[in-house]
């Protein structure tokens, strides 16, 4: 048997067809999003009769228009946008803090708290949301920032997704600005918080991006409509039915309210592709 | 570091101190009243103008603004809730902070006021002369818990025939301008045959996939229409009866013989009738308007030749149709009585304004809207105007009607598409309902 090795030109078909592969893959995957797009600029009326005069014109932006006429949804932006950040940079604190404790201290119990804190990530919210309902109404938080940003801080992934990091860092780094006289504090702080940038970045982009969609829990804490979400906001202002005679602006309240989590996206996307690459690791 | 530590400390004490010690507003009084229905800010936001509102939405949103413009010393502000917004009044039940007022279908008032999470109404309404026998029967009927009025009703709805004339003249079941419907099951399936035969079409648009009501709701009229006493308990339905097979077997052989639409959900069913798909479209009071927008437009299937009228009497026991209603509670708090009298006001205007909210399709929960020259001057409401007489609610005391319809649509969709056999369907709705029942608090 003679082994030939591959042409250039069956080489380059070989490339073509997977871009085709890829493109067509690709494709598929932005379907959903270029169809929730080409409704949202079609109105009501048309689409109620029949969703394919989407593919004709006319194009019209006014359920856009409807959605920045209503005077609340800057309002439910903003809330968005505190409780959002807010979450964030309070699970990269705390998670950051407990990671470290978790990988280097030693302390009395660590082990079983941190076999604790695992149990966490087993426990689905659906299961404590009433006993925290409770606890947030005695604590008279409902309707407040507090009450939208607290439960998110309890990021049990996030402290262990931090350990590990902490863990796998070599400890010769600490043993050397030990010698040199470094305090914990300052080894964590100079040291070991630099070094651990992109699992931070990993972090605080997933932590944003779910503390923006998350639905539940803002729709029975924050049921003033004063301190509604974007996701509660948006919902609210849906009319019966609106999957029907309302299609067009149902659609132009989900580009609406994923344009800022697009923004976030093209901004930090290496920073998600490394994340999700590593997370897969 | 004392120092340090201090100043913060009686800044914070000082706002704290702010805050808290402000003198009692003497601002207008305020109520929040929470509803669904959307939000059109944009097209009405600041309009007072309520017979210029079109729509559910925008005669709501008009109806409030021009409240607070005529009672400068009261200040409704609105909750917009996603329908039909009973998790988020729970869950404010829960903490103790209900708002003032909250819509609430009257098939679910039994759920709160069992519970008494909303008060009585009866003294409130007395307040401001608003008298239940105004109400209609089916309104009454709708609000009424154990001898009290529970909640001020605002309309009343029902499943309502929407006919496509033109598909109807074209099959010879037409007469005198007015569609030939059916007085019993055979007379159903013989012009459905007649129909289908001449147009080549269903001669029923239904709703069928993932409609968590609509099969429900025929099946109620139905056993109703059949003298059927299948909630004679209110905690346990019966519905392995001959009455209950009889539905089934009916909705099963319309399918079976290309009668009526298959496989459509709610929006394809809706754009089915508006295209001229089908003859007849089993749907509520609230698409009248858009069907009746579509016959004055030249070039729609449904021009010149649309017209509606309640569920016809297929079996001899009596003219009834399965309703509900949109109806306004009050969610049990403590409230200064200046609040209360407050929401009486709003109360009272609501129901002085039922007429505007007529316009919705929805059919006025006060006689004297009905006598009334101009709700009978709206389009289709002579033809409509019957069910106050023929609506007719669930037994009061019954729980959980929002899952109840779905339990029962869920069963009989697999009975009706041939997933189940008919008996098992029911006997597997009136388990799953009768479990749901026997589990309830």
């Amino acid at each position: 048997m003679t082994l030939r090795a591959p042409s250039a030109g069956a080489g380059a078909g070989r490339n073509w067809a997977l871009l085709a592969l890829l493109a067509l893959a690709s494709l598929a995957m932005a379907a959903p999003l270029l169809w929730t797009l080409l409704l949202s600029l079609k109105s009501n009326g048309d689409l109620l009769r029949s969703t394919r005069s989407a593919f004709s014109p006319p194009y019209t932006l006014q359920n856009y228009s409807d959605i920045l006429g209503h005077s609340a949804v800057f309002g439910w932006l903003l809330n968005s946008t505190i409780v959002s950040l807010a979450v964030t940079l309070g699970v990269l604190a705390l998670s950051s803090l407990a990671g470290y404790g978790f990988a280097r201290l030693r302390f009395p119990g660590r082990a079983v708290l941190f076999i604790v804190l695992l149990f966490g990530l087993a426990i689905p919210e659906q299961s404590v949301i009433i006993a925290r309902h409770q606890m947030f109404s005695a604590l008279n938080l409902h309707n407040t920032y507090r009450g939208l940003i607290l439960p998110g801080l309890a990021a049990p992934f996030g402290v262990f997704l931090m350990t590990q990091y902490f863990r796998a860092t070599p400890r010769e780094l600490e043993e050397a600005a030990t010698l040199d006289g470094a305090s914990r504090f300052k080894i964590f702080w100079r040291i070991l918080l630099p070094l651990s940038l992109p699992a931070q970045a990993t972090l605080g982009i997933f932590t944003f991006l779910s503390t923006w969609n998350d639905y539940w829990w803002p729709l029975i804490s924050a049921t003033d409509s004063d301190m509604y979400t974007l996701t509660v906001g948006v919902a609210s202002s849906q009319m019966n039915f609106a999957q029907t005679n309302g299609l067009g602006y149902l659609m132009a309240q989900a580009v609406f309210a994923s344009a800022p989590i697009l923004i976030v996206y093209v901004i930090f996307q290496r920073y998600i592709v490394a994340g999700v690459s590593r997370a897969a690791t | 570091m004392i120092r340090w530590l201090l100043g913060p400390a009686v800044v914070a004490a000082a706002l704290v101190a702010v805050t808290g010690c402000k003198p009692a507003s003497r601002g207008p009084v305020q109520i929040t009243l929470q509803r669904f229905f959307g939000a059109c800010d944009a097209e009405f936001g600041s309009s007072t103008d309520v017979p210029a509102a079109e729509g559910e939405c925008g005669i709501i949103t008009t109806l409030i603004n021009k409240f607070n413009a005529d009672n400068p010393d009261i200040r409704v502000k609105v909750n917009i809730v996603y329908w039909p917004g009973y998790d988020q009044l729970s869950a404010e039940l829960a903490a103790g902070h209900p708002p003032d007022l909250v819509t609430m279908h009257e098939s679910v008032i039994s759920d709160y006021s069992q519970r008494h999470l909303i008060m009585p109404l009866d003294a409130v309404l007395a307040s401001v002369g608003v008298d239940p026998a105004g109400f209609t029967r089916a309104a009454r009927e709708g609000v009424t818990r154990d001898g009290s009025v529970y909640a001020l009703p605002f309309d009343t709805w029902a499943p309502l025939w929407h006919v496509n004339l033109n598909l109807m003249r074209a099959a010879g079941l037409v007469r005198d301008g007015a569609p030939v419907l059916p007085h019993s099951a055979e007379e159903l399936l013989q012009q459905a045959r007649q129909f289908t035969r001449a147009t080549g079409k269903p001669y029923l648009i239904q709703s069928i996939v993932n409609d968590p009501a609509a099969s429900a709701r025929n099946l109620f009229t139905c056993l109703m229409q059949q003298n059927s006493d299948f909630f004679a308990d209110p905690r346990r339905i019966r519905l392995q009866t001959p009455e209950a097979r009889r539905v089934l077997q009916l909705f099963k052989q319309i399918r079976d013989e290309g009668l009526t639409t298959r496989d459509q959900d709610y929006t394809a069913a809706t754009a089915a009738f508006l295209n001229g798909q089908g003859g007849v479209y089993i749907v509520g009071t609230w698409m009248i308007g858009t069907y009746e927008q579509a016959s004055l437009q030249t070039g729609s299937p449904l021009a010149g030749g649309y017209t509606v009228v309640p569920f016809p009497q297929l079996y001899s026991g009596r003219d009834v149709t399965y309703a509900d209603g949109h109806s306004w509670v009050i969610p049990t708090a403590k409230r200064s009585a200046q609040k209360t009298a407050a929401i009486a006001r709003l109360l009272r205007f609501l129901r002085d304004n039922d007429f505007q909210w007529s316009r919705t399709g929805h059919l006025p929960a006060y006689q004297d809207v009905i006598d009334s020259a101009r709700w009978r001057a709206l389009p289709h409401r002579t033809e409509v105007a019957r069910l106050v007489d023929t609506a007719a609610p669930l037994p009061a005391g019954v729980q959980r009607q929002f899952t109840i319809q779905q339990i029962i649509s869920e069963e009989m969709e697999s009975a009706i598409t041939g997933q189940k056999p008919i008996d098992s369907a029911l006997a597997d709705a009136e388990r799953r309902v009768n479990d749901l029942l026997f589990n309830l608090l």
